[in-house]
Parts: structure tokens; sequence; C-alpha cells
């Protein structure tokens, strides 16, 4: 089970749907791992259920009802199937990836990791992978917004703790850290990035992968 | 307003009520089962009248209306259009039909909102907002259980609480908007919403680690 999960205001605002694509698809890649967080969550939305029973009830037009009869008889009937052809990974996750991870197109800025990136949302947070290599260690960096990583595959440890599979980690822009992932398996993470990090040490600037985006 | 239109409305309104507490989440639960084996318009029509004005209530409280006239109408044909297609997955030992009706609801708003906002809608909200994900049953006695202990708990909170969890959890505002209407901290806009749920008695306490 997973030992790092969303803040309960986090929680509160996916439940309600109210955070941003990039928070939604981390919390709900985390959800997948956490019957914790599922079982608070399907507590929420009950909660929301009785404040929307409770809502002053508006009418609605006379004609409402018939239009929709009408869309049910003529529109297609049946939900397309949408199954999802990547099971390896949750649903919002899968539904951002082709088939292979190898059909990514992955920049290895460093060494030990290389990165891939999905898409940018709304608010301008980058959703993307990450992948380090078995022991391998990305230089202490700081963050210019916020970045979320859930560990999909092995695990890693920073300064503040070590991380395995269904994770949430928040890291603020006050936060530094040197990630190293675990020593007998590679580590793959769901990132989302607020902005650029930047590296600390010296020749950061030369290893930022993510200022070179 | 004539006297014979007040008499209409509040004849309309003591016949919600009296829907309203003789039907008991099972008889939802029953209408949709009914909708899902039989196609049953009957069924459907009736948790039409009940959702249908909540749905445009829901809609309203987020302001959507002010993107297009037409569109908390849209959004309650969508809805219903959905719980019409989806009823098949419906299943009450999961959850309670207000609870099933919500989550539609606030997907289908979702996508609505993105797709007014020209937003390219990479992923749908039914793939984060999975209605399907859970595996494990939480059981139909344990769902009533919360909305009774949740029903209970709104009645007894101060008026500044409830406020803040209805702009919360219905009007598709963040914390930090809603501290920003309220012209209030956003601190205390957290702090009021903890505190709500520490009195309904909801566990999420339990994830503050």
């Amino acid at each position: 089970m997973s030992q790092w999960h969303p803040q309960p205001d986090q929680l509160v605002e996916f439940a309600a749907g109210t955070c941003h694509t990039g928070m939604s698809v981390a919390i709900s890649v985390h959800l997948h791992y956490c019957p914790q967080c599922r079982a608070a969550l399907s507590e929420l939305e009950s909660a929301s259920a009785v404040l929307f029973e409770q809502q002053a009830a508006v009418p609605v037009d006379d004609s409402t009802f018939e239009q929709l009869m009408q869309r049910i008889q003529h529109e297609p009937a049946a939900e397309p199937v949408t199954k999802s052809v990547n099971t390896r990974f949750p649903k919002a996750l899968a539904s951002l990836m082709p088939e292979s991870l190898e059909s990514l197109d992955w920049r290895q800025p460093m060494k030990n990791l290389r990165v891939s990136h999905l898409m940018t949302d709304e608010s301008g947070m980058i959703i993307g992978l990450h992948h380090m290599k078995a022991g391998g260690r990305v230089p202490n960096h700081y963050h210019r917004g916020e970045e979320i990583s859930v560990v999909l595959e092995g695990g890693f440890s920073d300064q503040l703790g070590s991380y395995g599979v269904g994770d949430f980690i928040l890291r603020t822009p006050s936060d530094t850290h040197s990630p190293r992932a675990d020593a007998h398996e590679d580590c793959l993470m769901l990132s989302v990035v607020a902005a650029p990090v930047k590296l600390t040490g010296p020749l950061g600037w030369l290893l930022n992968p993510f200022l070179k985006a | 307003m004539s006297a014979a239109n007040v008499i209409s409305i509040l004849s309309s309104k003591k016949a919600r009520t009296m829907t309203q507490t003789s039907q008991s989440a099972d008889e939802w639960a029953d209408l949709l089962e009914a909708v899902a084996r039989r196609q049953d318009t009957k069924a459907f029509e009736a948790l039409f009248k009940h959702f249908a004005p909540l749905i445009k209530a829901f809609a309203l409280s987020s302001g959507l209306h002010s993107q297009g006239d037409h569109l908390p109408e849209e959004l309650v044909q969508d809805v219903m259009l959905a719980i019409w297609r989806k009823s098949a997955s419906y299943d009450r030992r999961k959850a309670a039909p207000s609870t099933w009706i919500f989550t539609i609801a606030r997907n289908q708003r979702i996508d609505m909102l993105r797709r007014l906002n020209k937003y390219r809608a990479d992923v749908s909200a039914d793939a984060i907002w999975d209605l399907e994900s859970d595996t494990e049953l939480f059981g139909e006695v344990r769902q009533s259980r919360i909305q009774d202990k949740v029903k209970a708990g709104l009645c007894d909170l101060p008026v500044d609480q409830r406020q803040v969890m209805a702009k919360v959890f219905l009007e598709d505002k963040s914390h930090q908007e809603v501290a920003d209407e309220m012209k209030l901290p956003l601190g205390t806009v957290k702090s009021r919403v903890r505190l709500a749920m520490k009195k309904m008695k909801l566990s999420l306490e339990a994830l503050d680690l």
C-alpha cells in the first residue's frame, strides 16, 4: 500500500473536479494504487451528493424531456467500448500514452535519466514520464514551481524519504532534492511539473534536462 | 406574479418535498435498474423529474449560463443521456443512486467546460474520474450510513462552514477561487472545509499523515 498521499484538500478538489488536469491525472493514478484514498474519495463523493440533492431545484424547460427522448432514439445507443490498449498503466495515464513506451519521444539528458513529454495542461503543467536507471542518481535540484511525482514501477529515495509504487510525492519551490533510484530495479514515474526545474550543483546548467526542453 | 402562479409553485414545492421524503435511495436504485434491464422510459421519466432540476441547479451554480443561455439545459440533457446509456454499469452495492448521478453530472460538466474553453480534451473526464474503477465494494449499508451521517452533520453546521462546503463541492471553484470570492484567506477556507468534514465524521482526517 502507498505511504505518501495527496493532501485532504487536494482530494476535495479532485472530488469536486476543480483542480487542473495535471493534478487530476496524478491523483487519479495514485488512486489506482491506493485503496485508502479511494475510500476517502468515495466518502467525499457521497458528501457531495448530499449537497447536490439539497440544492434548490430549478425547473427545466417543458420541452427538455421530449428532446432528450429524441436524442436517445436517434443518437447511437451503445457507448463505444473504450478498452484501453495499454493495461500496464492506470486508465488516466494509459489514455495519454501510445501502445508502447518505446514509441514515445524520449530524451536522455543524462546517463541515468530519460524523460518523455505527454501533454501540457491548461495551467501550463507539463505531464510526462521519468525513467531512472536502477541505482541512478539525479543531481541536486530545486523547483521553480510544484513538482508532483507518482511512482509507477520500481522506487526511489531522496533526502526526505523513500518511495514505492503508487506513492504521491509533492515538491514545492522551497524543496531541494537529489533522487536516487532503488539499486535493483529501474524506476518509472509519472511527473507533473509546473515549470522547468533548475539544478543547483556545479554544471547544473549543463545537466538540466528540463531547461533544454 | 399571480395568485394562481404562487399556488402552483407552492403545490409543486410541496409535491417535490413529498416525493423526496417518500422516495428512498432503494427506489431510485430500482428505477435505474429498470432503465438498464428494460429501457423502461417510465422509470427514466421519474428519475428525470427528480434529478433534472437538480442537475440544472448544479449547472447554474458553476455559472454555466454565463457562457451561453442554452448550456444549463444542454448539460441536463447530456447528463440524463449518460445516465440512460451507463445505467447498466450502475451497481447499487457500490454507490448510492444520488452519488452515482452526482459523479456523472460532475464528469459531464468538466467535459463541457473543457470544450467551451477550447481546451484540447486530450483526456476525457471519465478516464480520470473513472466511474467503474473500484474493485472493492463498500456495500449499500455503508453507503447509506455515510449519506445519513453527512445529512445529519450538514444540518448542524454553522452557516459559514455550510456556505464554504457548497461552494467548494458544487460550484466548480478551487479553494483559492472560493477564498478570493469570499475575501477570506486561503487557510480559512481550507480549515472551514476540514472542520465541516470533522463534524460530518468523515474519515478524511485519517489521511492527514
